[in-house]
């Protein structure tokens, strides 16, 4: 295979290969408008107007369409090149007056105004690339949309200009058009879904192929199969045409890695309760009404509003926003009963950080009572209230529903025992916190106990805060119990502390009383085995008895309880050492 | 009929049909063209057959409705043979004393007769009218010789004699080589050698490979196809067999436009009917050769003659042409080799076959061999089809074949080569009609399209007419031809209505060389031509639009006015009122014997009034 001159460059000939792929690779600037790389060529616009030459003979071609033959010369910017762009996109500029896109292509070209007269629609984007329409057909096989009558009475419309009853909403041609001249309702009475972003605790939306959060371990995107057109119709495929070092693979699956260690940090963090239970405060219904982590992505300079406070219905500054404590804590009859702790400051936070974005807003904080136990917390509070003028009323809120775009808040300020009634823009709802989704079953795979509310169970609440009831198992952060940042850094201080000291003995040491088996006496019966709730005991099958695994025993006595030979004993404490111990007690009185 | 089963069988049934002949019989050809049809030929049909009846003859003379005979000017045409008495605007009540005179007693009925315009001389015979006496009719002549739909009548005149020579023993090669030494060239416009290309698509990888007739005839004014097709399908279909043949196709298509519905029907005609003789579908003449045709219907646009667009027409998708840079004749209809000709060039294959490359390529001029029909039309006094050798100048086909101008008028230009061609003006007359001459006065050959024009055209009206076409029949894929027509129609438009400015002219320059040079097709890359030589050659007549407002050939209704010239309306027409009553508009007062106005606000220059006039005492201006 021979080569051809590019530019200047001499470089290898692929007939297999357009010039504009050639130009690519190396880094060459050809501007495009109708071609997609997950697209065959069209050659529409002819934009990529290069000019060849085989001897003697100068040519016109359009880089996308044109084979990397061997012996020619391209060039991509001559002056007929740039001479045959430039009417181009004047062309482009009588036909779509509309588009920002092609004025600012054309800006790049020089090319301020065009010569000729709009002929059509002023408004007008469509530059009848085609895009679409070959997208909805070639990539993701549905044909919603297509062309009809031709010459300059070529338009794109579904057929018989009725609305697609096959388009999917699934947005391609939106996603494709080079100048945003689709409108999806002109195609469909259908609503495209959004999928919410979870990131953004559902402020935006976000696509089927996504890195899940910035700081994602390992950063890299990862694919939605449950909305993914490929896993879905099997068509599609766009990310894979795309991607440069052809990473997609869409038959990756999740596998299990299987590691022995020594010990497991349980740290899997919490939910808030969803909003959707309090149908009282608007929850789930009402979209002015949202939760305390969704107003924390708002705050982000990096979050959906880049910090602005916005209000989700309309994207309007909100003057007076209405935070709501205890939503779903300290109500034991209908909701949670514990306190989630962290929501006072948080709250608090909050109210000041929205009156320094908004200085002429307003925040109100409806409270139980204020729990600012902490080091400078009360102190926080009290600024709070002083600068910031957050005013905060103790009360519950009753109900909270919405009026004339207003979320209107009904709740009592108990200190002056009066109804209050707010027209606020937003509310914002301090949920509860419960453990992360799936703690339930973690507890039941790793046998290392909850309790109410599903939070997990610290071996001896004051002495043992974080070691859980099995040995190697340490808990730390919200899955024990809803704690702030500082006490969350200490304990998992702790237990890395826990998990360091237990590594750097010579050897482990163990509670001296574990269950022993007699295997004289033992049948092998296997009754015992269920009762260990710390699978301590397993069936032997060459001697056909139970045997003990002492590491894991943690000597609780449950298999003795349950042996009907009394083949099984607790080492030290077997029966007859208890009797004996009882009697000498009895003697004693 | 049974099956043709060999070479043998067809000689035989051939001579059969030719010993079945009488020379001397009588025999009355009506042309059955589409341009007679309009006229009425059917009710002259039906009227000899009732007069034979009544007569008794029906026995004696032979009817025969025939497919055009070209001189569509002049009919419904009636040729009484073996003599080739030619009569011309034949009605029903001339009938009975055509039966009764010529065909009884041999009587030659004088006013039936042409006049030829120039001499004004009567003529008798058919091929002493002038309008056939310059022509080469070698694809288009046996159109007056037999009945359409009729196999025997083709092989009678030794149809299918050219297939037969070929299936036994020529090979392939022989067969391409003999196209190629012929000097054929494709009739379709591009003037690609016929040779060359069957040579392409038979080395071209794959294992099938298409035979496709472009039938999609559409520029305006044209239908040399449609009559070829009309009144001799059989001739077509040879050629795609022997066509087949040489290049190693089984399956054939041929695409004929939606609004040919006597070429498809006769053309599915000679489909069954072939297969019915064993000349196509399986084993054609026992020869072991297999070869069928499907008729593809266009659904009525003009880009579809486009070779990938009808491709893709075919194939079920937009007619929209894709980028050619691999030809169709490696991947063409569903991506395999693909051998596209029009249906003029597969109508000359049998010819050149059964008479010879040697022969052939005698005729016509160095690169351009053969003949060409062309359909002339406009201001010419014989309108019609003419074959006429390459090489031909265009003032022996305007001024020999067509007559002249009409009405005694100047001649202007003459259009050629459709839409897309250009305008030749009278300098140019003696230009020898070939593909290159015609491509180096800026025109073009095309599918045969010639449209005489005379000192009452407008060319910038003319220029506007085929932009506003090519802007509707443009397939709209790519921008410059979509856009840069629009933006010319514009500009043309903007000139004809007086709106023109002098930059405009530069801006069309402009327009002209972007969509050349940057369409996607050949339809856009000719696109401007009929601006390029109007401008070229009549730039005078933009300028006087722009510069003076002012329309020459008086077409462009805001730049025209009527007048009434007060001398000849009192003195010659005494203020006669024709043209009041007439007015459309009641734009026109005046009392009998008085002076004529016409009120310029009122006046729609419907132009009504100039041709009612006697006197000529109306004035354009």
């Amino acid at each position: 295979m021979g080569t051809f001159v590019i530019d200047g460059q001499e470089v290898q000939a692929d007939p297999n290969k357009t010039v504009l792929e050639i130009a690519q690779e190396l880094g060459l600037n050809i501007p495009t408008l109708c071609y997609h790389k997950s697209l065959s060529p069209y050659g529409a616009c002819r934009i990529c107007t290069v000019e060849i030459i085989w001897g003697k003979r100068s040519r016109l071609i359009t880089a996308c369409t044109y084979p990397a033959w061997e012996g020619m010369e391209v060039k991509t910017n001559s002056e007929k090149v740039i001479r045959a762009r430039k009417l181009l996109l004047e062309l482009k500029l009588a036909e779509a007056p509309g588009s920002p896109e092609i004025k600012k292509l054309a800006h790049e070209y020089g090319v301020e105004k065009t010569e000729f007269k709009v002929v059509g629609d002023e408004d007008n984007r469509c530059i009848m690339c085609g895009l679409c329409v070959r997208i909805c057909e070639d990539v993701m096989g549905i044909g919603a949309i297509g062309f009809k009558n031709r010459g300059d009475r070529r338009e794109i419309t579904p057929p018989l200009e009725e609305y697609s009853d096959v388009c999917s909403t699934c947005g391609a041609c939106v996603y494709v058009c080079p100048t945003g001249a689709i409108k999806l309702e002109e195609f469909t009475d259908r609503k495209p879904i959004p999928i919410p972003s979870e990131f953004d605790a559902g402020l935006t939306s976000r696509p089927c192929i996504y890195t899940p959060f910035p700081q994602a371990v390992p950063n890299k995107p990862v694919i939605d199969r449950e909305n993914c057109m490929f896993f879905k119709t099997g068509d599609c495929r766009i990310c894979e045409s795309v991607c440069q070092p052809q990473a997609i693979k869409y038959d990756q699956e999740d596998i299990i890695i299987e590691e022995e260690v020594g010990a497991v940090v349980v740290a899997t963090g919490f939910d808030l309760y969803p909003m959707i239970k309090l149908g009282e405060y608007g929850g789930g219904k009402i979209k002015n009404v949202i939760d305390g982590l969704a107003f924390e992505r708002m705050l982000s300079a990096s979050g959906p509003t880049q910090g602005e406070v916005r209000r989700p219905s309309d994207g309007v500054v909100p003057k007076e926003v209405v935070f709501i404590q205890c939503a779903g804590s300290r109500d034991p009859e209908q909701n949670l009963p514990y306190c989630s702790k962290i929501c006072c400051m948080y709250t608090t936070k909050h109210a000041m950080l929205y009156k320094h974005r908004v200085p002429d807003g307003q925040p109100y904080v409806f409270y139980i009572d204020m729990r600012t136990g902490g080091k400078g917390y009360e102190e926080f509070y009290q600024r709070a209230i002083d600068e910031d003028d957050v005013v905060f009323l103790r009360g519950k809120v009753s109900k909270i529903y919405e009026e004339d775009g207003k979320v209107v808040v009904w709740g009592a300020d108990t200190l002056t025992g009066k109804k209050v009634e707010i027209r606020a823009d937003m509310a914002v709802l301090a949920m509860g916190i419960v453990p992360s989704e799936g703690t339930d079953e973690l507890v039941r795979k790793l046998k290392i106990g909850c309790g109410d509310g599903g939070f997990l169970t610290e071996a001896h609440p004051k002495l043992r805060p974080v070691e859980s009831m099995s040995a190697g198992f340490f808990l730390a952060g919200c899955a024990q119990a809803p704690k702030d940042i500082p006490e969350v850094v200490a304990q998992a201080s702790g237990a890395a502390s826990k998990v360091a000291a237990l590594f750097s003995q010579e050897r482990l040491y163990h509670e001296p009383i574990v269950a022993v088996v007699d295997e004289d006496i033992c049948s092998g019966c296997k009754i015992c085995i269920p009762m260990c709730p710390y699978e301590a005991r397993e069936f032997d099958e060459e001697k056909k008895i139970v045997s003990v695994k002492e590491v894991l025993c943690e000597g609780c006595g449950a298999c003795v309880a349950a042996c009907p030979s009394g083949a099984t004993q607790q080492r030290n404490l077997r029966d007859d050492q208890i009797f004996k111990m009882i009697e000498a007690g009895v003697e004693v009185t | 009929m049974s099956r043709l089963n060999s070479i043998k069988e067809l000689d035989k049934l051939s001579k059969e049909i030719l010993s079945g002949k009488d020379p001397k019989r009588k025999c009355i050809t009506v042309c059955g063209g589409t341009g007679c049809i309009a006229y009425g030929s059917p009710n002259v049909v039906d009227a000899f057959k009732k007069e034979l009846k009544q007569q008794k003859l029906e026995d004696k003379v032979d009817i025969l409705v025939t497919g055009c005979h070209g001189f569509c000017e002049r009919g419904p045409l009636v040729v009484i043979r073996p003599e080739g008495i030619f009569y011309q605007r034949i009605k029903p009540e001339n009938i009975h004393e055509i039966i009764k005179d010529t065909v009884i007693d041999g009587k030659i009925l004088d006013h039936l007769l042409y006049t030829d315009p120039i001499t004004g001389e009567k003529i008798v015979y058919e091929h002493e009218v002038p309008f056939y006496k310059k022509q080469v009719r070698l694809v288009f002549g046996n159109n007056g010789f037999i009945e359409p739909t009729s196999i025997t009548d083709y092989i009678g005149i030794g149809g299918y004699s050219a297939l037969a020579k070929v299936l036994s023993g020529m090979t392939p090669e022989k067969v391409i080589d003999i196209v190629k030494k012929s000097g054929l060239r494709g009739r379709g416009g591009g003037g690609f050698p016929t040779g060359v290309k069957w040579e392409s698509c038979r080395k071209a990888e794959g294992d099938v490979r298409y035979v496709l007739c472009n039938a999609d005839e559409g520029d305006p004014g044209a239908y040399m196809d449609r009559s070829v097709l009309e009144g001799n399908p059989h001739s077509v279909l040879e050629g795609m067999i022997i066509g087949a043949y040489a290049i190693g196709s089984h399956e054939g298509y041929i695409y004929v436009r939606q609004e040919y519905p006597l070429a498809v029907k006769h053309f599915g005609i000679a489909l069954e009917k072939t297969r019915e003789y064993g000349l196509l579908g399986k084993n054609i003449l026992g020869s072991g050769f297999d070869f069928d045709i499907t008729i593809n219907r266009g659904g009525g646009a003009f880009v579809c003659g486009e070779s990938t667009a009808l491709m893709a027409s075919i194939e079920g998708n937009p007619g929209e042409p894709r980028a050619k840079h691999v030809h169709t004749v490696e991947k063409g209809l569903w991506d395999r080799p693909s051998n596209l000709n029009n249906v003029e060039t597969w109508a000359n294959v049998p010819l050149i076959i059964n008479k010879g490359w040697e022969w052939y390529s005698k005729i016509g001029t160095e690169k351009s061999k053969g003949t060409k029909i062309f359909s002339l039309v406009g201001k010419v006094n014989n309108t019609g089809l003419v074959e006429i050798p390459m090489g031909m100048t265009l003032r022996e086909v305007v001024y020999d074949i067509g007559g002249g101008i009409r009405g005694g008028k100047n001649f202007k230009a003459v259009q050629t080569g459709g839409p897309s061609g250009g305008v030749i003006p009278e300098s140019l007359l003696d230009l020898p009609v070939d593909f290159e001459r015609l491509t180096e006065a800026g025109s073009m050959m095309g599918s045969g399209g010639m449209i005489v024009m005379d000192d009452s055209n407008c060319m910038v009206d003319i220029a506007k007419y085929f932009i506003n076409f090519l802007k509707d029949e443009s397939c709209g894929k790519c921008t410059p031809c979509r856009q840069g027509l629009i933006q010319m129609h514009q500009i043309l438009t903007d000139i004809c209505q007086g709106q023109g400015v002098i930059e405009d002219l530069a801006l069309l320059d402009k327009l002209c060389w972007i969509v050349s040079e940057t369409s996607l097709c050949q339809l856009g890359a000719t696109a401007p031509n009929p601006v390029l030589t109007t401008i070229r050659y009549f730039r005078d007549e933009y300028q006087a639009h722009i510069i003076d407002r002012k329309c020459p050939g008086g077409v462009c209704k805001e730049l025209i006015h009527y007048f009434v010239d007060e001398e000849r309306c009192v003195s010659l027409g005494h203020g006669c009122g024709a043209c009041r009553r007439s007015c459309p508009q009641q734009a026109i007062s005046g009392e009998k014997n008085q002076l004529h106005r016409i009120d310029q606000n009122k006046c729609n220059k419907c132009g009504i009034c100039l041709d009612t006039c006697k006197f000529e005492a109306i004035i354009l201006e």
